[in-house]
């Protein structure tokens, strides 16, 4: 193209004050009206330069231009009189404000002193049916699913005067033909002339929707070519280095006696996203028990359940022919339940502590790590040590606070902790969720290490494609209600599950 | 008592009840402003009594109560920026700042009144102004409704005006909305283009200001003096009402109300041979207990999803 690129980094570098050094010197351009992708591992640096050009972070180094010119995006605000927008991978929503009021933050219509209620839901209204993105003004967010309220999230970035518009990681949290819906917009807006940067670790998609790709890794550009002139392959190398990861594979193996048994288990509550409508499931030692389904359809208020957080309404569930229900979370823990919450950092850790509290959180009271009132801090720093080698996580020591970890690297300590206990049944609630591929695949490939030694597992993932390299059974959840438990082979594919986890069909 | 009687013994109740609650909810209103915005007004007690003295002092200095009542206001406004000046600027943290305002309001109006009156205790040398109460023509002369509606002072006719005001202020309006935004999430707030701090200073000023009005009650409502630590822990008890209030300007009504009956309760009682001690521990208790009951509500709620 001819013109100016509408946006040119020239040097980024970001180097934070504890001398972690997350950009360095990047340089490369996004022509106007394109569909431009961003790749890399977690830690790669691509989410600190997402953020430097929507004036969260400043960088310590180089320039960027808009339009040719040199511009200082000290803020949010700056960000977007340039015309720059962002959907976050994890959501900017206030939940307890309406869909109107959060779409609408900062530039509410007015009449007289009041907001003019009607023109807001008519403004959102308006938006919603301009890029099909279905939503209700005046619903609160706090009881809206994921997937919904990634759509007025999306929504909220584009009722502002968007030129460019940065999406990081948006499928995370979609089903396949949420994901295409989304797709299917996207090109729609780059006929509007928005020009999109688009941040994935998904090759596929990249590969369905960008025009141009940048690959980032450990801070610095590994690669910057048009989609045409690249294949997968080049892709996968710039972004891993020459490292090739091979998904790993289920591989048939007997199984033993029957560890899990859910009964008719039952949960009524207000947020219609966690209702359970009589659940039964049963898993056995050496058995991966795979939980499809659209995002809100009780995934949540199963793991509640299973993990002692809530007591369902009605039904049972029994551990080693153990009747459970009831049971605290600590005594479940004790019975042989791990879990690998979803939510890794309001639940499954605790960001400002280290990485050594956060890999022994939970065994602290144990005679290993503790003696008398005291913990046994030399103790908790080998342990530490020895779960930091042998799951190769990427720290700056075991005292760092988990917060200067990469998100993939959190997600290997607390899977870690929780695979150190030798569980005997163990729930992995979206355990790859958002991190890089080679974490991914070590994590995957730990998964099926434990089911071989005769953990129970039970996993719940967004990513279809993990679920049936994984899961020896595959159970679709719909609507609080299982549609159908299938066991895994060549014949299962995303295409056979759709029906299920739409709802079209039932066979339970 | 015939029946009469008893409906006539409790219509004198309530502007005894519509007194005490009225510092009270004033107070509670500017809690709840700034706790909406995130930065709950600790400093309430303090703006509260600093207000009460600079009302006597500014009336006494200009022989108007309505000048009195300009001056609390603005003590508690000033007050209400420098705690936000505290946090913003200086970044001190904001429950030692509140805690330190307090202690500071509470030695200062000593060591100002001493100095000018050369007294600790009172201020009873120096003569205030009292801001009047208001006879509503016509109502007023209506039996039980006169007396339940006409007759009540300024500030308590105010006190209960603010609550669909600051509801509707909070609800309604675009300052609320990004107020309420800033509170749950800062950094989301600010992402939208909203200056989280120019929103949380506005919030503490009109805390501050809500404060003044309930200080200016204290020594210019019924009396005309300011007496050492005459807030009483009032402010405190406007902590609790805006915690029990459920976040609405109305539950923050409600709950004033609940612990002004306290109040009311105990000046009902007093004299009629129940040991001073343990009525005036009543109206602390009963902000305890109704704490209670709230959290283990909520909690019911939390645990059941």
């Amino acid at each position: 193209m001819a013109a100016e690129p509408i946006i040119r980094f020239e040097a980024i570098s970001k180097r934070y004050p504890n001398g972690t050094e997350a950009l360095k010197g990047v340089s490369f351009s996004i022509e106007a009206g394109t569909i431009h992708a961003i790749c890399g591992e977690n830690g790669a640096g691509k989410s600190t330069l997402m953020k430097i050009l929507f004036g969260l972070e400043r960088a310590t180094g180089g320039t960027i231009r808009i339009d040719g010119q040199p511009v200082d995006i000290s803020s949010p605000r700056a960000a977007a009189s340039f015309g720059i927008s962002m959907v976050h991978q994890h959501f900017s929503l206030l939940p307890s404000l309406t869909v109107a009021e959060n779409i609408l933050l900062g530039q509410e219509p007015r009449r007289g002193l009041l907001v003019d209620r009607k023109a807001a839901r008519e403004r959102v209204a308006a938006l919603a049916a301009r890029y099909n993105l279905e939503a209700d003004p005046d619903a609160r967010v706090a009881g809206l699913s994921v997937a919904a309220q990634q759509k007025v999230e999306i929504l909220k970035a584009l009722s502002r005067d968007v030129r460019v518009l940065i999406l990081d990681e948006p499928t995370a949290v979609l089903t396949p033909p949420e994901t295409d819906e989304l797709f299917r917009r996207l090109h729609g807006l780059r006929r509007a002339g928005i020009t999109i940067l688009f941040i994935s670790h998904k090759l596929g998609e990249v590969r369905a929707l960008a025009d141009r790709v940048t690959t980032l890794r450990a801070g610095l550009l590994s690669g910057d070519a048009a989609m045409g002139d690249i294949s997968d392959a080049e892709i996968a190398t710039l972004v891993m280095g020459t490292t090739k990861t091979v998904p790993p594979l289920r591989e048939p193996h007997g199984f033993g006696a029957e560890r899990l048994r859910v009964d008719n288990v039952v949960l009524r509550s207000l947020a219609g996203a966690d209702r359970l409508d009589g659940v039964s499931l049963s898993i056995r030692a050496g058995e991966i028990l795979g939980i499809a389904g659209v995002d809100g359809s009780g995934q949540r208020g199963l793991v509640s359940v299973l993990t002692g957080e809530v007591l369902p309404h009605d039904g049972d569930f029994h551990l080693d022919g153990r009747s459970a229900r009831g049971c605290s979370t600590a005594a479940l823990r004790k019975g042989g339940m791990a879990h690998l919450p979803a939510d890794r950092f309001h639940q499954g850790s605790a960001r400002t502590l280290s990485v050594v509290d956060n890999a022994i959180a939970g065994a602290h009271r144990s005679s290993r790590f503790s003696r008398g009132a005291f913990l046994r801090v030399r103790e908790m720093e080998t342990e530490a040590r020895r779960l930091i080698s042998d799951f190769s996580i990427r720290c700056p020591g075991p005292r760092a606070p988990l917060s200067a970890l990469s998100g993939g690297n959190a997600q290997k300590v607390i899977a870690a902790r929780e695979f150190a206990t030798a569980p005997t049944f163990l729930i992995a609630d979206q355990p790859t969720r958002g991190i890089d591929i080679a974490a991914a695949a070590f994590l995957q490939g730990r998964i099926l290490d434990m089911a071989r030694q005769g953990t129970a597992v039970l996993l719940i993932s967004a990513d279809l494609d993990e679920l049936l390299a994984l899961s020896d059974r595959v159970a679709v959840l719909y609507a609080g209600r299982i549609t159908a438990v299938l066991d895994n082979g060549p014949h299962l594919t995303p295409e056979r599950l759709g029906p299920f986890m739409l709802g079209l069909e039932d066979a339970a | 008592m015939t029946f009469l009687e008893t409906i006539a013994h409790i219509v004198d109740l309530v502007p005894v009840l519509l007194r005490v609650t009225t510092p009270i909810l004033l107070a509670a209103l500017g809690v709840h402003i700034s706790q909406k915005a995130g930065v709950l007004n600790l400093g309430v007690e303090g703006m509260m009594l600093a207000a009460a003295l600079a009302g006597v002092l500014a009336s006494a200095a200009s022989g108007s109560a309505w000048v009195g009542l300009a001056g609390a206001l603005a003590t508690g406004a000033v007050l209400g920026f420098l705690l936000s000046f505290a946090i913003h600027v200086l970044k001190a943290d904001l429950i030692l700042s509140g805690i330190a305002l307090n202690m500071l309001a509470a030695a200062g109006t000593t060591l100002v009144l001493y100095m000018l009156t050369g007294d600790k205790g009172m201020s009873g040398s120096l003569s205030s102004g009292v801001l009047p109460s208001l006879a509503i023509p016509l109502i007023a002369d209506i039996p039980v409704l006169g007396r339940l509606l006409s007759g009540h002072h300024v500030l308590t006719y105010l006190a209960f005006a603010m609550v669909p005001v600051v509801a509707v202020l909070m609800m309604r309006t675009p300052f609320g909305i990004r107020l309420r935004a800033v509170g749950e999430s800062a950094e989301a707030a600010a992402t939208a283009g909203i200056d989280v701090a120019r929103m949380q200073i506005a919030a503490l000023v009109l805390s501050g200001l809500l404060a003044g009005a309930a200080g200016a009650f204290l020594s210019m409502g019924y009396v005309s003096w300011f007496s050492q630590n005459m807030s009483g822990g009032r402010g405190f008890v406007a902590l609790a009402a805006d915690l029990m209030g459920y976040g609405s300007a109305w539950g923050t009504m409600a709950a004033s109300l609940l612990l002004g009956a306290a109040d009311a309760f105990v000046i009902s009682l007093q004299g009629k041979g129940i040991p001073s001690e343990l009525l005036q521990s009543l109206p602390y208790i009963v902000p305890i207990v109704a704490l209670v009951i709230h959290a283990r509500a909520r909690r019911k709620r939390f645990v059941r999803i």
